[in-house]
């Protein structure tokens, strides 16, 4: 008798185990009661104290607030600051998901490939997703440096330049340089995603294409895209939640600069709380950004419960 | 093998090897610039190949920064989040995967939720919150925060994990009679061992790398981690040493290095479906 035999009697065992089916919920809640109170002490009361704050003015330093009301909403929503930085965002996001995706789906296929070493190369390509991004910030500050970098130098060495750039300092470059280390730093999560799908499309389905008449561009197009569609979904919807939320990247490549033109909403939060000591505004600030990606959050909720791990 | 096709593999081979090597040069060039002698770098024009090499940076971050004390900090902090997380979340997603009660679904969806929470509105009320109880400036202010991300996280992992495991093999301990934290602990646990542990080390990495939290709630080397420590060591320092900075920053990826090879085998088998609903 194998073992799902068993356990198909032990499920239709006799009505007498309704009260051990009790005791098991019980012994459920028990195994999901720390987990439930940790969740609420650290992530659902500051949530509401977050809301609440935002209808206060308060002196981060010395805490002291006062009630305002729906005030810093209004001035939010009617200064130019938040819309602004909200443009600046989705420029951000749209920017380096886009690559991200494009790199990221080219490089699975890549390494999909029967190259030479491919473990190493795997391990090479993924390994910017895991390093801190203070690492990968350092690192690329160093290459960006106005004196000593080799990216200017390379790129006066191919004739693309003369003149050592100034990367992170001036538009639009400083976007285009958080958006590229951005995509750098971001796009082996999408590598690491399309690559376990692209292992589990069938062989045959290249076969009959090949078969047919069809070459690598027309494969990729008409089997791995359609066949990559659904994790892709959930990686483009997960990306953008994640991209858009991004703080210590952009924060720690420019702070915000040159003249507030990579300030996101995060950064906006953060300085508002602890630059301009200004809690109660920040608190608004983070609100009203939370509202924008409620949208993004819900459709991934649906996509994600749709397909269950 | 014609000579067409083996054309092919050589030229696809080029292709992917100089991508690979593109995409690397960031943390290449980050390694042979913390091995170089100062005199080197700051030449006009720089220079791509280096002529010797040195340890005195490697040298001079260990026994004159407090790198050390960072390094030991952070370990502390990553060794108590992980433990503390997986503790729980284990329990947790045992609970979630195989039990039945009310409001089991909603919960699911809530820490699906709480995981795509931006820290940055977290870090306001936690921050009140740690100066009100006087928790700030030290690790446990830093564990607790740190518990906001990677508890929904390796609750997560730990569910999809769970959800893997055939439950024949539980049944047939229930029915020879063992009691329910009997099978568990007999039955699941060994065969979640390997979800538990790549869990563990996922969020160790989580939690060596976090940088937002230690920067709001610590102000002191006494309980700094290395992200913000080593930031210190670029903006309080008059001249900005690159090669400190490229020394240091190599060191704190060391320990990512060695988890990073135990895992590597996960990520492009079967754990990709797992790390993609995260």
């Amino acid at each position: 008798m194998t073992d799902s035999q068993i356990s198909l009697r032990a499920d239709s065992l006799p009505k007498a185990s309704l009260s051990l089916e009790r005791r098991y919920s019980l012994l459920g809640l028990l195994l999901i009661a720390p987990t439930v109170l940790v969740l609420s002490a650290v992530i659902v009361y500051p949530l509401c104290f977050a809301i609440y704050l935002s209808l206060f003015s308060i002196y981060t330093p010395t805490l002291q607030g006062s009630w305002v009301g729906l005030d810093n909403y209004a001035q939010v929503f009617g200064s130019g600051t938040f819309w602004f930085s909200l443009f600046v965002t989705l420029i951000w996001t749209a920017g380096t998901l886009f690559l991200q995706i494009v790199f990221g789906v080219a490089m699975a296929v890549i390494l999909n490939q029967n190259i030479f070493l491919r473990s190493l190369a795997r391990s090479l390509v993924l390994f910017p997703y895991f390093i801190s991004t203070v690492v990968a910030v350092l690192a690329w500050r160093w290459i960006f440096n106005d004196l000593y970098g080799i990216l200017s130098f390379i790129l006066i060495k191919i004739g693309i330049i003369d003149m050592p750039l100034d990367f992170l300092g001036s538009m639009p470059n400083a976007m285009v340089s958080v958006i590229a280390v951005g995509a750098w730093k971001f796009f082996p999560f999408v590598v690491i995603a399309v690559l376990a799908r692209l292992q589990t499309i069938p062989e045959q389905l290249y076969e009959a294409a090949t078969m047919d008449g069809a070459g690598p561009i027309g494969r990729f197009f008409d089997i791995t895209l359609p066949q990559l569609r659904d994790v892709l979904t959930i990686v483009i919807l997960l990306r953008a939640i994640w991209d858009f939320k991004e703080f210590d990247l952009i924060f720690l490549l420019t702070g915000g600069g040159p003249l507030n033109n990579t300030r996101t909403l995060p950064l906006i939060v953060y300085q508002e709380a602890f630059g301009l000591n200004r809690m109660g505004m920040a608190a608004a600030y983070a609100v009203a950004m939370m509202l924008i990606m409620l949208a993004f959050m819900l459709i991934y909720l649906h996509r994600a419960r749709e397909r269950p791990a | 093998m014609t000579a067409r096709q083996s054309i092919k593999t050589i030229a696809v081979n080029l292709l992917a090897w100089a991508l690979v090597l593109v995409i690397s040069f960031p943390l290449i060039w980050m390694v042979v610039t913390s091995l170089r002698p100062q005199s080197e770098l700051i030449r006009i024009p720089p220079s791509l190949i280096p002529k010797g090499i040195t340890f005195e940076h490697y040298a001079r971050m260990l026994w004159e920064t407090p790198f050390l004390r960072y390094f030991g900090n952070s370990m502390i902090l990553a060794v108590s989040t992980t433990a503390l997380v997986v503790l729980i979340g284990t329990l947790g997603a045992y609970s979630l995967v195989r039990f039945t009660y009310r409001g089991r679904e909603t919960l699911a969806t809530l820490v699906l939720f709480t995981y795509l929470l931006p820290s940055v509105v977290l870090i306001l009320p936690l921050y009140l919150l740690m100066v009100k109880i006087g928790l700030a400036n030290t690790l446990p202010s830093l564990v607790i925060a740190y518990t906001t991300f990677a508890l929904p996280y390796a609750l997560w992992l730990l569910r999809s994990f769970m959800a893997g495991i055939p439950e024949d093999l539980e049944s047939a301990a229930l029915v020879d009679g063992a009691s329910r934290i009997g099978a568990f602990i007999d039955v699941v646990l060994p065969q979640a061992l390997p979800g538990i542990i790549s869990t563990a080390l996922f969020t160790f990495i989580l939690a060596w790398n976090e940088y937002l939290y230690a920067l709001v709630l610590v102000n002191s080397d006494q309980a700094r981690p290395l992200t913000t420590g080593v930031m210190n060591m670029l903006i309080t320092s008059f001249n900005i040493e690159w090669s400190l900075l490229m020394a240091a920053s190599v060191m704190m990826s060391i320990p990512l290095i060695i988890i990073f090879t135990f895992l590597q085998s996960h990520l492009t088998r079967g754990f990709g479906a797992g790390g993609v609903k995260g």
